[in-house]
C-alpha cells in the first residue's frame, strides 16, 4: 500500500491547459484519489518541442532547462510529466546540458533537478499497479483494447532509457490491472504524425488510418493512449476525413486515467469521457461498465 | 630422416577444450602425429554446432553424414581421451606444463555401463523442450542429446528429472538392462597435466529476442536460421517437412532475415558473422529443391560470397532455383491479425516502399563467442576483443596472448567450417612446434593373440542375433531368428542376446568363439557403419582373422523401416542373416600390408605458405625439400607491407627467409621445378630440375604451395594513363613513398576488377578489405584527402567489418555499381574522369580522380597447370588447386600423401595462408611421424591368368593404382599397387575380363549371397516378363 500521501512535482505542459483539459482533469482526479499529491511547478514554460526544437536546438534546450531549474525549487524527489512530447523535450534537454560538453548552453542545472517520469510509466510500476489491482471496484470486463504509446514517451531511448521501446508494456500493465484485455498488436510506437496534421495532413491521415485499420482487424473496441496529441490525430480523424476505417466502427480513443477512473470509480469520470470527439460512452454502456 | 630430439620435462600431451569441427580437427592431427590428447567438452556430447545441421554450403553435404567418420575416429583413437560433460575449472602453470583443474558433471549414468540402448529415454515419464532441436519439440529427462551422438552413452537432466526434483519416479534406474543408472554419482574434481592447451569453444547463435521489432519469442512463425536447420533435418522435430510452427502448415511463401544481430552497432555488434549470407542462400536453395511451390525471398545488406565456390552457388541458386535475392534491410516483422501471415515492408531498387507478406520468416542470426569459452578464456588471462572474441596474433591467428594456450574455429573471430578447420590444423601445429622435443607417448597397441590359421577348417559359424534392446527385438522375432539360423549349413552356434556391442557381451561372444572352436562370425544387429570395427576387434581378441566376420543389418534395413510389419520384418531378418551366412561360409582371411616411411617432406613453393610450412614441419624433426621456382624466397609476400590490423608480412616473411636459410633439415632448391613424381603416400620418388640440372628426392609427403599472380587488366586506361594502377602498385607507393602518395587529393578505386566476371566468376576474397585498408592508409597520411570507393558487394566479412565501419566515419565514400553499369573512366589531362550509376542514389555520378587504383582479381599461377598434370592433381574450375574435400579435407588433396596451402587453393589473407601452412603441415606430420605406413587388406586383386593387358583397368582407377607393365615374358598384365589402392572396386567393374577382383567383396561370396536368396529366381523370372 502507498502511504496516505506522496507529493511529487508535477509538470502540465501547454496542451493539459489548453486542448487536452479533459486528460489534465483526468489525471488531477485519479491522483487525489490515489493520494498522490501534485505540485505544479512555478511560472514553468514552454518545453520546446516542435516548434522550437525543429528551428533552434540551443533555443529548445535551454527553454525545458529552464523548466528544469524551476522544478529543481520544489522539494520534491520526482516530477511526474503526462504529455510524452514533453517528457521527451525535458530528459533531452537533461541529457544535452550534463553530456553534450560541446554546445555552450546559457543555463547551468542544479544537483536537486528531480527524476522524470512518464506518467503511464510512473502508474505502471510494480506498486501503483498493486495498488490499481487492489482499488478496481468495477473490472472492464469484456473491454477489448489496443494501447496506443506513440513514439515520444519511449524513443530514442538513449534518451528515454526505456528498455521496452520496440514493445512497450506500461499501458498494457494497467489495463490488464484493471480487468480489461489488452490485446497484443503491432502498431504501438507507429508514428500519429503529430503537428503534421496541420501542415501535412494527407501524410498524417494515411498515418492515422493505418494505425486504426489494423486497431480494428485485431480486434480492438477501443484504443488506449497516454499522449493527448496521438489522442487528437485519432480522435479528430473518422470527423475530419468524414468517414471511418472501412467496415468497422469509429473506434473511441481513451486516455489510460480515464480507465482507471472508470474501474476504481473515480467521481467526475462520466465528465471526462463525454468530452470525446468519438463518444466512448455507449460502447461502455453496452459493456455495462458506466 | 628423423634428427634426434633432446631430452625435456615437457610433459607432451596436448588438451583441446571445445569439441565443434575446429576442435575436432586439432584432436585428430596432434593425435595422429602422436600427441596424447585430452579433448575437454562442456556439454554431453561432442560435435558443436555442426550437429545441429542439415546441410552444409556449397557442396550440400549432408552436416551429420560429414562428421560421422570425424566422429568415429575421434572416439576410436587409442591417443584421444574424451571428457565430455566436463567444465574447467581452472587453469595454471606454463607452457610445457600446464596443470588444469576439471569437474566432471555427473550423469547419473555409469559411461562405462551404458550400452545406448535408450530404454530409460523411452520409460521416462517427464516431457522437457528439447534443446537440441530448440525447443521445436519435446524431450525426456533422460536422453542423448542426438541418435549419433558421441560419446553414445545417456545423461540425466537434473534440472527436470522426477527423482532428483520431487525425490521420486526411479523407472529408468529399474529398468536399465546393464544397470547403468546411478543416482548417486558425484561431480568429480580432477586434475590434467598437458602441455599444451587449444581453445576452441566455438560460437552460440545471437538471441533476437533482443531486436523486439522482429518479433521472435512473440509471433511463432518468425524463427531463427538454426531452427530453421532442424526444421530442414530429416532427424529434426518435423522429420525433414518444412511447416510452420504456428499450426505446422506448410509455408508458401518464406523470407529470410538477414545481418539479425551482425553489422549492428545498436547491439554492440559490429561484425560481420560471416557465415549467414551463404547459410540463407543454402536453405532457401533446400526449401525450393524439397518444393518447388515454395516461394523464397532473402533480404540482404551486402552478399558475401567470399569464399572458394561461394559466387557460383549464389549463382544457381539465383537462376538455376529461384531465390529471389532483395537488397534490403528491414526494420521489423508486422503480423497481420487476420491472415496469419506476416507483412514485411522493403526499399525497392528505385526507393519506393513495397509490401509483402510471408508465411515464415527465418532471421539469419549472426555468431557470439560461446559464453562459457569467453568466460574461461578470460579467467586464463588470455585476452578478449570488445565482442568476446578471443584475441590472437594479427599474422598467426591461432596464437594467443599467452604462450603455449593456441586458439581456433569461431572463438577466434566468427568464420566457416573451412576456415575453422584449417585453424584447428594450425593450432595443433602450434601445440605441436611448442611441445617439440618432449618425450612423445608410447603409442600402445592392445597385444592380440596369435591368429589362428583356418585354411584347413571346415567352416564353423556362430551366429548372434542382437535385440538391440527393443529397437529390433520390438519389431522382429528374434529367437525365431536364431533357431532358424541354427538350421542353415555350416551354422555350428546361433543364439539371441539383448545387446551384441555390451562389454560383457563382447566377453561372451570371445568366449564362445573360443571354446566351441567357431572360424567364422555373423552377427545380425544395427549396422556395420558403427559397429564394424568393433566385432572385428572382438575376431582378434579371439585369435581370428577379422574379415572372417560379416554383420547383417537386421535394424536400420529391416527393423527401423518395417516397424508396423512385423511378420514380413521377421521374414527379411531371415533372408538376411541366410545371406550373410552365405557369405561367411566363403569369407577368406585377409592381411594388412605395411612398408616403411620416408620422413621427409618435399614443400612446393617457397613463398610465405611454403616457408611456414617447411619450418613447422622442421620443427618437428623432419628433413625438408623447399622448392622455389624463381631465384629468391619470398614470393607475393614481400610486397605485402601492411595489413589492416598493423601487422608487415613482408617483415615477417623476411624473418621466415633468414630461419629456413639457416635451418640444418631444409634444403633450398631456387630456380627449380618438378619434372615427374612417382610412388604412393609415404614413399615417393619426384624427378626436379634444379637450374636444369635433374635431381631425385625421395620423400614421405607432397606440399604444394606455389601461390597464385596478381591480374593486369587491360580495361579502365590500365597501361594507358600513368595515374592508373593496380593495388599492389598503390600499396607499394604508400610504403615507400608517402609524401608522393599524400599528395593525391582525390582518389578512387574501383572493385572486382577481374572478379566476379562471365569468364572468372569467383570472388578475390582480399579486395574489398585491401580497399578499405589502403583508404584508411592513405587518410591517415593526408586527412584531407578524398577517397571514393566503387564496389559490387562489400565484402569484409567477418571482424574485418569494422574497419570497413572505420572507412565510413573517417569520411571514405563508398559508391554501388553492378557488372551491367560497369564505371567508365576517361582521361582528363594530368587526371581522370569516372562516371559511374550509382545504384543507392539511382542516379549517374561523375567522379574526377588524381589517382585510380583497381583492385584486381588475384589469378591462378600460370604455371600451375603443368604442375598440377605432373603431379595429376586436380585442379578446380578456376584453375586453383583443388582440395580434398571443400569443407572437411581443405587443405589434403584426394591423392593420399599430398596436401596445399596459401594462395595455390585459392584468393587469401597472409594470415590465412600462414594458418594453412600450418594446419597442411600438421596434416603432413600425421604421416610423416610414422615409421611404417599400414595398408588395410581390402584391395583389388588382378589374376595374371585371366589378365589381357587391355588397360581398362588402369583407365578406371581414380587412384592411379593399377598399371599395365611389362612382365618377364614379354607379354602385358595390369598391376595393382596395394599402397595406392582404396578398394572402391572401380577396375573390377571396368575388367572385361573378370581378371579384376576385390579382396573381401569376391565374386563367389556376392553369387553365394544372390543364390540363397529364396526369391531370387521368382524376382529374375518377374524382370524378364517385364521386358
Amino acid at each position: 500500500m502507498l502511504p496516505d500521501t506522496l507529493k511529487y512535482s508535477y509538470y502540465p505542459g501547454c496542451s493539459l491547459k489548453g486542448t487536452a483539459r479533459d486528460y489534465a482533469d483526468s489525471i488531477k482526479g485519479v491522483c487525489r484519489f490515489l493520494g498522490l499529491e501534485l505540485e505544479e511547478i512555478p511560472d514553468w514554460n514552454c518545453c520546446g518541442a516542435t516548434a522550437a526544437h525543429s528551428i533552434d536546438q540551443k533555443a529548445a534546450i535551454t527553454l525545458a532547462g529552464r523548466n528544469l531549474i524551476q522544478a529543481a525549487g520544489l522539494p520534491h524527489k520526482e516530477m511526474l510529466v503526462p504529455c510524452p512530447l514533453c517528457f521527451n523535450r525535458l530528459k533531452t534537454a537533461v541529457h544535452a546540458l550534463k553530456q553534450d560538453l560541446e554546445n555552450q548552453y546559457p543555463i547551468i542545472l542544479p544537483e536537486s533537478v528531480p527524476i522524470l517520469q512518464d506518467l503511464a510509466d510512473f502508474m505502471a510500476s510494480e506498486k501503483l499497479i498493486e495498488v490499481l489491482t487492489q482499488k478496481t471496484r468495477k473490472p472492464l470486463e469484456g473491454l477489448k483494447v489496443v494501447c496506443y504509446y506513440g513514439c515520444m514517451s519511449s524513443r530514442p531511448p538513449e534518451i528515454t532509457g526505456a528498455r521496452d521501446f520496440e514493445n512497450p508494456q506500461s499501458l498494457d500493465r494497467i489495463v490488464s490491472a484493471l480487468g480489461g484485455i489488452a490485446l497484443p498488436w503491432p502498431y504501438k510506437t507507429d508514428c500519429c504524425g503529430a503537428s503534421h496534421s496541420i501542415s501535412l495532413k494527407d501524410l498524417e491521415e494515411g498515418l492515422v488510418k493505418k494505425i486504426l485499420d489494423m486497431a480494428g482487424r485485431c480486434g480492438a473496441q477501443a484504443v488506449v493512449v497516454s499522449c493527448q496529441m496521438c489522442q487528437a490525430n485519432l480522435d479528430m480523424y473518422p470527423i475530419r476525413t468524414g468517414g471511418r476505417p472501412k467496415g468497422s466502427p469509429a473506434l473511441p480513443v481513451l486516455y489510460f486515467t480515464e480507465l482507471i477512473g472508470l474501474a476504481l470509480g473515480v467521481k467526475g469520470t462520466g465528465n471526462w469521457l463525454s468530452r470525446h470527439l468519438i463518444d466512448p460512452r455507449p460502447l461502455l454502456r453496452g459493456l455495462g461498465l458506466l | 630422416m628423423t634428427i634426434l630430439k633432446k631430452n625435456s620435462p615437457k610433459n607432451s600431451s596436448i588438451t583441446v577444450i571445445g569439441s565443434g569441427v575446429a576442435g575436432i580437427q586439432a584432436c585428430l592431427d596432434a593425435a595422429s602425429a602422436g600427441f596424447k590428447v585430452y579433448l575437454v567438452e562442456e556439454r554431453p556430447y561432442v560435435g558443436g554446432i555442426i550437429a545441429q545441421l542439415d546441410k552444409t554450403f556449397p557442396t550440400d553435404d549432408c552436416a551429420a553424414c560429414m562428421m560421422g567418420p570425424k566422429l568415429a575416429e575421434l572416439s576410436r583413437h587409442p591417443l584421444i581421451e574424451i571428457w565430455a560433460y566436463t567444465e574447467v575449472l581452472q587453469l595454471e602453470g606454463e607452457p610445457g606444463r600446464f596443470r588444469l583443474t576439471l569437474k566432471q558433471k555427473a550423469r547419473a549414468v555409469d559411461p562405462v555401463k551404458c550400452i545406448g540402448c535408450g530404454l530409460c529415454a523411452e520409460k521416462c515419464p517427464v516431457k522437457i523442450p528439447d534443446p537440441f532441436n530448440l525447443g521445436l519439440n519435446k524431450r525426456k529427462a533422460a536422453f542423448l542429446a542426438y541418435p549419433q551422438a558421441v560419446p553414445a552413452v545417456y545423461t540425466i537432466d537434473k534440472r527436470s528429472c522426477l527423482f532428483f526434483t520431487q525425490g521420486r519416479c526411479r523407472i529408468c534406474e529399474k529398468i536399465c538392462p546393464p544397470q547403468a543408472i546411478d543416482f548417486n554419482q558425484q561431480d568429480r574434481v580432477l586434475t590434467l597435466e598437458s602441455g599444451a592447451v587449444i581453445l576452441a569453444g566455438g560460437v552460440e547463435p545471437f538471441d533476437p529476442r533482443l531486436k523486439e521489432e522482429l518479433g521472435y519469442g512473440r509471433l511463432p512463425n518468425v524463427i531463427t536460421s538454426l531452427e530453421y536447420e532442424r526444421i530442414l533435418s530429416v532427424a529434426g522435430p518435423s522429420g525433414g517437412k518444412i511447416q510452420r510452427p504456428s499450426d505446422g502448415i506448410p509455408p508458401r511463401k518464406v523470407a529470410w532475415l538477414q545481418c539479425v544481430g551482425s553489422r549492428d552497432c545498436r547491439m554492440g555488434r559490429d561484425y560481420c558473422s560471416a557465415v549467414c549470407c551463404m547459410s540463407a542462400v543454402k536453405q532457401a536453395m533446400i526449401t525450393r529443391e524439397q518444393d518447388g511451390g515454395i516461394e523464397t525471398t532473402v533480404f540482404y545488406n551486402d552478399f558475401r560470397a567470399y569464399g572458394k565456390g561461394f559466387d557460383r552457388f549464389f549463382e544457381r541458386a539465383e537462376k538455376e532455383h529461384q531465390v529471389r535475392f532483395v537488397r534490403s534491410l528491414l526494420s521489423r516483422v508486422v503480423p497481420d491479425p487476420q491472415e496469419g501471415t506476416l507483412q514485411l515492408t522493403y526499399t525497392r531498387s528505385d526507393h519506393l516502399l513495397q509490401e509483402a507478406s510471408f508465411d515464415l520468416v527465418v532471421l539469419s542470426v549472426g555468431l557470439s563467442p560461446n559464453h562459457q569459452a569467453r568466460g574461461l578464456a578470460e579467467k586464463i588471462g588470455v585476452g578478449l576483443d570488445d565482442y568476446g572474441f578471443c584475441l590472437s596474433d594479427p599474422l598467426e591467428p591461432a596464437r594467443t596472448g599467452r604462450e603455449g594456450i593456441y586458439v581456433c574455429g569461431s572463438l577466434q573471430g566468427p568464420k566457416d567450417i573451412p576456415d575453422s578447420v584449417q585453424q584447428g590444423s594450425s593450432a595443433a601445429a602450434e601445440a605441436m612446434d611448442l611441445l617439440a622435443g618432449a618425450e612423445p607417448q608410447e603409442f600402445k597397441a592392445r597385444p592380440f593373440p596369435e591368429e589362428r590359421d583356418v585354411s584347413r577348417e571346415k567352416p564353423r559359424i556362430g551366429v548372434f542375433i542382437c535385440h538391440c534392446g527393443i529397437n529390433i527385438a520390438g519389431v522382429v522375432d528374434v529367437q525365431a531368428v536364431a533357431d532358424y539360423a541354427r538350421s542353415l549349413p555350416d551354422v555350428t552356434y546361433a543364439v539371441d542376446c539383448m545387446f551384441a556391442c555390451s562389454t560383457d557381451q563382447q566377453e561372451l561372444i570371445k568366449k564362445t568363439l573360443i571354446e566351441e572352436g567357431l572360424n567364422r562370425l555373423v552377427i545380425a544387429a544395427c549396422t556395420p557403419r558403427t559397429h564394424e570395427p568393433l566385432f572385428r576387434d572382438t575376431m582378434r581378441q579371439a585369435g581370428l582373422n577379422p574379415f572372417l566376420f560379416d554383420l547383417a543389418n537386421i535394424r536400420e534395413q529391416d527393423s527401423w523401416v518395417h516397424r508396423t510389419e512385423k511378420e514380413a520384418a521377421t521374414a527379411k531378418a531371415k533372408d538376411l542373416v541366410r545371406m550373410s551366412v552365405a557369405r561367411a561360409r566363403l569369407l577368406r582371411p585377409l592381411s594388412e600390408i605395411t612398408y616403411p616411411v620416408v620422413q621427409t617432406a618435399l614443400v612446393i613453393g617457397g613463398g610465405l605458405a611454403g616457408l611456414t610450412a617447411a619450418l613447422t614441419i622442421a620443427g618437428q624433426g623432419h628433413e625438408v625439400f623447399l622448392l622455389e621456382r624463381t631465384a629468391e624466397l619470398g614470393g607475393q609476400a614481400r610486397n605485402l607491407h601492411y595489413t589492416e590490423s598493423g601487422a608487415d608480412p613482408a617483415a615477417h616473411t623476411q624473418a621466415l627467409i633468414s630461419r629456413v636459410e639457416n635451418h640444418p633439415l631444409i634444403t633450398i632448391l631456387t630456380k627449380a621445378r618438378v619434372l615427374e613424381s612417382k610412388g604412393a603416400c609415404g614413399r615417393f620418388t619426384t624427378t626436379v630440375l634444379v637450374d636444369e640440372e635433374p635431381r631425385e628426392i625421395e620423400h614421405g609427403v607432397t606440399l604444394v604451395a606455389v601461390g597464385a599472380e596478381e591480374f593486369f587488366p587491360d580495361e579502365y586506361l590500365y597501361g594507358q594513363h600513368p595515374r592508373v594502377m593496380t593495388r599492389q602498385a598503390f600499396e607499394t607507393l604508400l610504403t615507400r613513398r608517402p609524401d608522393e602518395a599524400s599528395s593525391f587529393e582525390r582518389v578512387v578505386m574501383i572493385q572486382c576488377v577481374g572478379s566476379r566476371e562471365p569468364d572468372h566468376p569467383y570472388c578475390s576474397r582480399i579486395c574489398c578489405t585491401g580497399a578499405v585498408k589502403n583508404s584508411l592508409k592513405l587518410k591517415g597520411l593526408n586527412p584531407k584527402a578524398r577517397v571514393s570507393i566503387l564496389y559490387r558487394d562489400l565484402r569484409t566479412f567477418g571482424l574485418r567489418e569494422t574497419y570497413y565501419q572505420q572507412a565510413r566515419q573517417i569520411g571514405v565514400r563508398f559508391f554501388r555499381y553492378e557488372w551491367g553499369q560497369k564505371p567508365e573512366v576517361s582521361e582528363q589531362g594530368d587526371a581522370l574522369r569516372i562516371r559511374v550509376f550509382d545504384q543507392q542514389l539511382q542516379t549517374s555520378i561523375e567522379l574526377t580522380a588524381d589517382l585510380l587504383v583497381l583492385n584486381t582479381a588475384v589469378r591462378p599461377l600460370r604455371q600451375g597447370l603443368e604442375l598440377a598434370e605432373r603431379l595429376r592433381l586436380p585442379l578446380d574450375q578456376d584453375g586453383f588447386f583443388m582440395e580434398a574435400h571443400p569443407k572437411l579435407r581443405p587443405l589434403d588433396f584426394l591423392r593420399p600423401g599430398y596436401f596445399v596451402c596459401g594462395l595455390a587453393q585459392g584468393p587469401k589473407f597472409a594470415p590465412d595462408a600462414i594458418t594453412q601452412a600450418k594446419g597442411a603441415a600438421a596434416r603432413a606430420l600425421t604421416i610423416l611421424s610414422r615409421k611404417t605406413m599400414v595398408a588395410e587388406g581390402m584391395k583389388a586383386e588382378i589374376s595374371g591368368t585371366f589378365c589381357r593387358g587391355c588397360g581398362e583397368c588402369e583407365r578406371a582407377c581414380l587412384f592411379e593404382a593399377v598399371a599395365v607393365e611389362p612382365t618377364a615374358e614379354g607379354s602385358k598384365k595390369a598391376v595393382v599397387d596395394p599402397s595406392l589402392c582404396t578398394g572402391c572396386g572401380a577396375c573390377v567393374v571396368a575388367c572385361p575380363n573378370g581378371a579384376a577382383s576385390l579382396a573381401h567383396f569376391q565374386d563367389d561370396q556376392i553369387y553365394g549371397m544372390i543364390r540363397v536368396f529364396k526369391s531370387f529366381d521368382l524376382q529374375v523370372d518377374q524382370l524378364r516378363r517385364s521386358f
